[in-house]
């Protein structure tokens, strides 16, 4: 309490020793460094100056948010419910084009308390002897958050709604019977879907080619396929990253069937971002390629080393996300490819918990799950805590 | 621009004899091409029908006194219909035969007037561009020599006339041309066909650029940067070579004159799509730094001016989602799906590929010097010349 007290007094001081020297003085009064702010806030701004001011422009993250042109400045400005960190800047401006500035910084809030009530929903797939287990309970369970055993909480299997993005490259490689093809591999996919799951399909070369909304219709989604022209080159990562954020928003199994060869040319975000994405979400990838084999290319925008290292970490973002990567040598395999996927989505067990070692730090949290009688278990390899 | 030069094919030794490119298995393409099926075409020839010399040399002056009437559609069709029946790509001998004929048409019409290799070239310029867009399987030999006729006809020229004109029509010719083979992912002939042009025309920007932009996909980057340079002593406001340049310089580690560049670049007025793609690269490049606000700072300003282009989009979204702004992120991706498809989401991959503008200038110019000298070539045929304002109609 004495620190605030003193603080506006110290201002005031500073703002009549500056005018006293014919210098335009600023000092944001509100809000104070390291608040944290949201929605509506107000701004004031205290000016000194020799000569008359003229306005006082309020900056919010470089952006003019408002401006008060008579005194007392204040501004009651809506900076958004997003808990970042935020730098506000007034500017003065007398009549001649003096000018004198202040800036204060405001921090978010820390939520630690919150993260606890973040459930974590795992999606485990179980083998023994080779075959899926599927007759396993609660009770056959452990899992581990960066060494530390949880208490599941929440547990099943197929029972969950699933919520798919069937992400497909149309680029111009992908003319004729390679895109007949995956028409009817997607087409699979969606005849199993039962009427609770929900899918989105997107046609993507180096653009947006075609999509659809959500929708449990699959009327809606076949039509999206038919009709739809190759073109163009491939820009993985961009519509990776989109699908991912979007499934951020909803609830139950969430996953992205990826349809590509994965070489990447004309994306303006890095693989790491991806995989960053794919870290901090609970979607999982699943990525069918034609062919298998990564062949090393060069681009405007990259050299030999650098693609391979954008592939290996797509590799990397599904292999943590808890899918798999499905390669097929003949376009005929395409449609068994999609219904595995959906099969293997179907057999994994949903086993949820509330992490009591969160802190929202971004740390990496490494999973370990295991499971009695000597079965193996595959699930996400780890989440990045925010 | 129109340029002339005076002179003669004079017996000097013609130096294309000597320029054959042969490729090995080239008799997989074995389909015909559409529109060469046998018969199909204006002049009834069928594939692989065997024309006596005498007939393929009637044939070729009439489609030469087509293309000197102006009739710029059909010329150009009736010589890949000519070509692709004589020359077949299981027999590498029939494109001698071709090539022979031609010649001695060539000289006939080139006695008379040198001049005439100008719009003869472009012909076959105009050829080699059609066979490309419509396809080349079963047609390979025939797309080969058409080429070679164009770049053979550009170097004779130059060389037969020693002129400064020459050599500007010659340059561009081969610009053009490398650049039909660099759209169609062909990129060393590409590269000598932009070496050659630099070499006939040392300020030809447009061959540098196209040169620069094969070494930049080709990991070749200090040899990218000292050309891009050049152009730029050249043409001080070309704004791809900027941003090309920047682009190197950051591959090389040089970033802050590859920032540097791009900040001019994104506070010019430049309405190409090369600005969007500055914004976008001069973003990256702070992300990279570990520089997010810098980079959102970077992103809001340019979705100012492009409020259409989904990249911009996709991009702050993943700064925000870093920057620990998710809900924004989220309603930036789902306002992404609303925009109206546009060409903006284009431009990264016409970078990789080829500009739709970059060899526009060097086609104008001959078309330009072609069209002047179809007079010429009618008189040299004894046909009737080509009404006023005739051109190859691209």
């Amino acid at each position: 309490m004495r620190r605030k007290q003193f603080l506006p007094a110290l201002a005031a001081g500073l703002l009549l020793a500056a005018a006293a020297r014919g210098q335009v003085a600023v000092r944001i009064l509100s809000p104070e460094p390291g608040q944290p702010v949201f929605g509506a806030t107000d701004v004031r701004v205290g000016v000194q100056a020799g000569p008359a001011i003229d306005r006082v422009e309020i900056y919010v993250n470089g952006e003019l948010a408002g401006t008060a042109r008579t005194p007392p400045y204040h501004v009651q400005i809506d900076v958004g419910e997003d808990n970042i960190q935020r730098e506000f800047r007034a500017v003065a401006y007398t009549p001649t084009g003096a000018t004198g500035s202040d800036s204060v910084v405001t921090q978010p809030v820390m939520i630690n308390d919150e993260m606890n009530l973040r459930l974590r929903a795992l999606f485990v797939s179980v083998t023994r002897n080779g075959q899926r287990a599927l007759d396993l309970g609660r009770e056959d369970f452990q899992v581990l958050d960066n060494g530390a055993p949880q208490e599941i909480v929440t547990f099943g299997r197929d029972e969950l709604p699933l919520t798919a993005v069937l992400l497909l490259d149309t680029s111009e490689s992908m003319q004729g019977k390679r895109q007949e093809a995956v028409r009817r591999g997607a087409k699979a996919f969606l005849d199993g879907m039962k009427p609770s799951d929900e899918a989105m399909l997107a046609l993507f070369s180096d653009r947006l080619l075609r999509f659809t909304p959500f929708t449990s219709q699959k009327s809606t989604l076949e039509s999206a396929i038919a009709g739809t022209q190759a073109a163009g080159g491939t820009a993985v990562n961009d519509f990776l990253y989109m699908s991912l954020k979007l499934l951020d928003a909803r609830q139950g199994q969430r996953v992205v069937v990826l349809f590509s060869d994965g070489s990447d040319v004309h994306s303006v975000l890095p693989a790491s971002d991806v995989l960053w994405k794919s870290r901090a979400g609970q979607a999982l990838i699943y990525w069918i390629q034609l062919g298998g084999k990564h062949e090393s290319f060069t681009s405007s925008w990259r050299d030999f080393k650098a693609n391979d290292q954008e592939y290996r970490e797509l590799e990397q973002a599904v292999r943590e996300s808890g899918g798999r990567i499905l390669t097929i040598e003949r376009l005929e395999d395409l449609e068994g490819a999609f219904r595995n996927v959906l099969k293997d989505l179907r057999e994994q067990y949903a086993v949820g918990y509330y992490p009591n070692n969160a802190k929202g730090d971004g740390k990496w949290h490494k999973l370990d799950v295991r499971v009695k009688g000597g079965a193996r278990a595959r699930t996400r390899e780890g989440y990045a805590d925010y | 621009m129109r340029v002339r030069t005076e002179g003669k094919l004079a017996g000097r030794p013609v130096l294309w004899l000597a320029l054959v490119w042969l490729s090995a298995g080239l008799a997989a393409w074995a389909q015909p091409a559409p529109g060469t099926q046998k018969g199909s075409g204006t002049l009834g020839l069928r594939a692989g029908e065997r024309l006596s010399p005498a007939r393929i040399q009637e044939v070729y002056r009439k489609i030469l006194a087509d293309w000197s009437a102006g009739d710029t559609e059909r010329a150009p069709d009736e010589l890949i219909e000519l070509e692709s029946a004589v020359v077949s790509d299981a027999d590498a001998g029939t494109r001698k035969v071709l090539l022979k004929a031609e010649q001695a048409v060539i000289h006939q019409v080139g006695a008379a007037d040198l001049e005439v290799l100008v719009p003869i070239a472009v012909l076959h310029h105009e050829a080699y561009r059609r066979l490309l867009k419509r396809g080349f399987h079963g047609h390979a030999l025939a797309m080969i020599h058409t080429r070679t006729m164009t770049r053979d006809l550009a170097i004779l020229y130059h060389d037969q006339s020693g002129s400064e004109g020459a050599s500007l029509v010659s340059s561009r010719l081969l610009t053009s041309l490398g650049g039909l083979l660099q759209q169609s992912a062909q990129q060393l002939p590409a590269a000598e066909m932009f070496q050659q042009a630099f070499t006939l025309d040392a300020k030809n920007a447009a061959a540098l650029l196209g040169l620069a932009a094969i070494y930049e996909k080709n990991t070749q980057t200090e040899s990218a940067v000292k050309l891009l340079r050049h152009v730029l002593e050249i043409e001080p406001g070309n704004a791809e070579a900027h941003l090309r340049l920047a682009l190197n310089l950051r591959r090389q580690d040089h970033h802050d004159e590859a920032a540097k560049l791009l900040q001019e670049l994104t506070a010019s007025t430049d309405p190409s799509w090369v600005t969007p793609l500055a914004f976008q690269e001069l973003a990256r490049l702070d992300s990279d730094e570990g520089k997010t606000a810098d980079a959102e700072k970077v992103l809001r300003q340019a979705l100012r001016r492009y409020p259409n282009d989904l990249r911009l989009h996709v991009q702050l979204a993943a700064v925000l989602d870093r920057r620990g702004a998710p809900g924004e992120a989220t309603a930036l991706v789902e306002k992404a799906l609303t925009l109206p498809a546009g060409e903006e989401a284009a431009a990264r991959f016409l970078y990789n590929t080829v500009r739709p503008d970059a060899f526009a200038a060097a086609r104008a110019f001959l078309d330009e010097n072609s069209r002047s000298r179809l007079p010429v070539l009618a008189q040299a045929l004894g046909a009737p010349p080509a009404p006023a304002g005739t051109g190859v109609g691209r």
